[in-house]
């Protein structure tokens, strides 16, 4: 039996080695890993942060999205394709209404595809996996279908400045879009009986629905919500890019679900953290800058990421297990 | 009418595009021709049209590119009255092109109009459609072990080497003199934008074109990459004054990127031609010039060839079509030779401002 001292000082090094702060660990020590190897290169510098969240941010906004689905138990594969047709109908509106119509009309296909998943889901009792790699299908080839795999640009500065270019002295728009989105969605999965109840939902659902908690209205909210911020990143994207096209968000879904793993969401259900969430999305993208400052060439940027993602996950995964 | 005012058409582009056909062989060493000399005579066109034959489009992947390409060759099966009995988009997977291909042959085509993505891999169901008897038009890519006139009837291409080295003296425009410059490049074993690439480089090197200082030379796979990839080469060289980067497309996160790092003075070069830049040039920004090839012209061109099969008529093994470059004074005369089709609204609006 351990003297109470020791038993303190174990508790407390526990508590340190909590699998909910991993991503913190790994993210400050890529943080300064970077700056000493990148130190004659301006890695740290507001400059380059602000990059590195202007590139991450529509992520960062799925990752959050994700994390709702997730936490609920169900894993949502459409998102990047919500991401292209979102984009696109918001650059196709916008020639024809004022923003603010645009806007909505965009957000209403993440809405719209986000019910679609879980009504599917919930009343066919088949794996969201399954029922979102068809619905992905489906919203891929509307979107091509849509401009008939034309761009779509856009000229309306206000949309353009709001949407990802615009700025506040250093300060990019995107980050302001970054810190709402992720206190929203803190507010909503910790400080809201929705949160708790899609974590009871996701965590034990036999127990939940004892409870007397709607595990399919909650459910479906969740996929709403992934399907909405989606739609959102979209815009991001459109907004920065000055226009839109069917390969927007095309590349992000794996990188949206490492993020969020590594934050220290549950795959599963019953656990899911939105900074861990936005911390592992920024993870993502500052390996991603120092790799490309550092002038590796892209095939030891691949090499070097997937290193990476492994050890990450591992220590991580060890780490849960204890 | 049609025919007559096409076929004029094409013999103008062809005497003003810059051709470089002199310098370009084909995969088997046959001299590259210009693609005007493709054609047929009254009574050919009448044998084809009394045949009712029937083609098939096996693609590579899908884009506003292959859109154009489709459109000319329909516009020459109508002409010539051939049924266009399938259409597939590989998405750049040999193995679905091959399953694409053994798809089509259920529909007996007597014509296959294709750009191969893996000369080596697909092989064996070419070889099937060889054995059935269907007219193989080949674009960009060679079959290894295929002959023309054997095999296939011919091969149809851009002008990859003219096309990198017209984006170099683009470049010579852009930053007279020479001067400081990136390259964002791609990073992938693929034929078409390799050649542009190294002939860009190439050019560049030779110091023909300027005192050119390659200070970053980057790499990328993925489209979504290239915004990434231009802050930080901005960010490790800010005394860069232009970009080169591979196609359109790509470009577009490159125009992102300097945008977002307040940089309106470094001008890119690119191929291509995309909407969503064509407004940035419009517009005055970071976009100086592209170099546009003319997908609808290989597409018309293929589908003359394929009836050059199909007549037994010798053809031309290795045809090579015209490019043009694309500044903000010719966007609309470029668009409508690249893909046939009115400029878009938007793009007429930017070019008013």
């Amino acid at each position: 039996m351990l003297p109470p001292e020791k038993l303190n000082k174990h508790a407390i090094a526990n508590a340190f080695l909590r699998r909910e702060y991993f991503v913190y660990y790994v993210f400050i020590l890529t943080l300064l890993f970077f700056t000493v190897t990148l130190h004659d290169v301006s890695f740290f510098s507001v400059t380059n942060f602000m990059n590195v969240i202007r590139q991450t941010t529509p992520v960062t906004i799925m990752a959050i999205g994700l994390t709702f689905a997730l936490a609920g138990g169900h894993i949502d594969l459409s998102i990047g394709a919500v991401v292209a047709l979102a984009a696109l109908v918001a650059a196709l509106l916008l020639q024809m209404v004022p923003v603010p119509v645009a806007v909505i009309g965009a957000l209403m296909v993440g809405v719209a595809v986000g019910l679609i998943n879980g009504l599917l889901i919930e009343w066919l009792k088949v794996s969201s996996l399954l029922i979102t790699l068809g619905t992905m299908g489906v919203i891929t080839g509307v979107a091509r279908q849509l401009t008939n795999l034309e761009s779509v640009p856009i000229i309306e500065p206000s949309f353009n400045f709001v949407f990802g270019s615009g700025s506040f002295g250093p300060v990019s728009v995107l980050l302001l879009w970054t810190l709402g989105i992720a206190a929203l969605g803190y507010l909503l999965l910790r400080k809201c009986r929705f949160g708790r109840h899609l974590l009871a939902v996701g965590g034990n659902e036999k127990g939940a629905r004892a409870m007397g908690i709607s595990t399919i209205k909650v459910r479906i909210m969740a996929l709403v919500l992934a399907s909405s911020a989606a739609a959102l990143a979209g815009l991001l994207y459109a907004g920065r890019l000055h226009g839109a096209r069917y390969t927007l968000g095309e590349a992000d879904l794996l990188t949206v679900i490492a993020a969020v793993a590594i934050g220290g969401t549950s795959l599963f259900g019953g656990r899911a953290s939105i900074l861990g969430a936005v911390i592992g999305s920024w993870l993502m993208g500052l390996i991603n800058n120092g790799l490309i400052l550092s002038g590796f060439s892209t095939n030891e940027q691949m090499i070097a990421r997937g290193v990476i993602l492994v050890v990450a996950v591992a220590i991580g995964v060890k780490e849960q297990q204890k | 009418m049609t025919m007559r005012f096409l076929t004029i058409f094409l013999a103008f582009l062809a005497s003003i595009s810059a051709v470089s056909a002199a310098e370009l062989r084909g995969p088997l060493g046959n001299p590259a021709t210009p693609v005007s000399g493709i054609a047929l005579s009254d009574s050919e066109r009448q044998t084809i049209r009394q045949g009712g034959y029937k083609a098939a489009l096996v693609w590579h992947g899908s884009s506003t590119w292959v859109n154009a390409l489709t459109a000319g060759a329909k516009a020459a099966f109508d002409e010539l009255g051939i049924r266009l009995v399938g259409q597939t988009d590989a998405q750049f997977d040999p193995a679905k092109q091959a399953s694409d291909l053994e798809n089509v042959m259920a529909l007996e085509p007597d014509m296959i109009l294709t750009l191969v993505i893996d000369g080596a891999s697909v092989k064996s169901s070419f070889d099937k459609a060889v054995k059935a008897g269907a007219e193989l038009v080949l674009l960009s890519n060679p079959i290894s072990g295929y002959q023309p006139g054997r095999e296939y009837v011919g091969i149809v291409t851009d002008d990859m080497q003219g096309m990198g080295v017209a984006a170099a003296e683009l470049m010579a425009e852009a930053v007279p003199g020479g001067g400081n410059i990136g390259v964002i490049y791609h990073d992938a074993d693929y034929f078409i934008t390799n050649t542009r690439d190294r002939a860009f480089m190439n050019a560049i090197d030779s110091g023909e074109h300027g005192a050119f200082s390659v200070k970053a030379k980057r790499g990328f796979t993925k489209e979504s990459e290239t915004s990434s990839i231009a802050s930080a080469m901005v960010l490790q060289y800010p005394m860069l004054e232009a970009v080169y980067v591979s196609w359109d497309a790509a470009a577009e996160g490159v125009i992102a990127g300097l945008r977002a790092a307040g940089r309106p003075d470094i001008k890119v070069i690119t191929h291509d031609l995309g909407v969503n830049n064509l407004v940035d040039m419009a517009m005055g920004g970071n976009l100086y010039a592209s170099v546009a090839d003319r997908p609808y012209e290989i597409g018309y061109a293929m589908a003359l060839l394929g009836a050059y099969g199909i007549l037994d008529k010798p053809a031309p093994a290795f045809s090579v079509v015209g490019f043009d470059k694309v500044r903000r004074d010719s966007i609309a005369q470029v668009w409508q030779s690249t893909y046939h089709t009115p400029l878009p609204p938007l793009l007429q609006r930017a070019l008013q401002q």
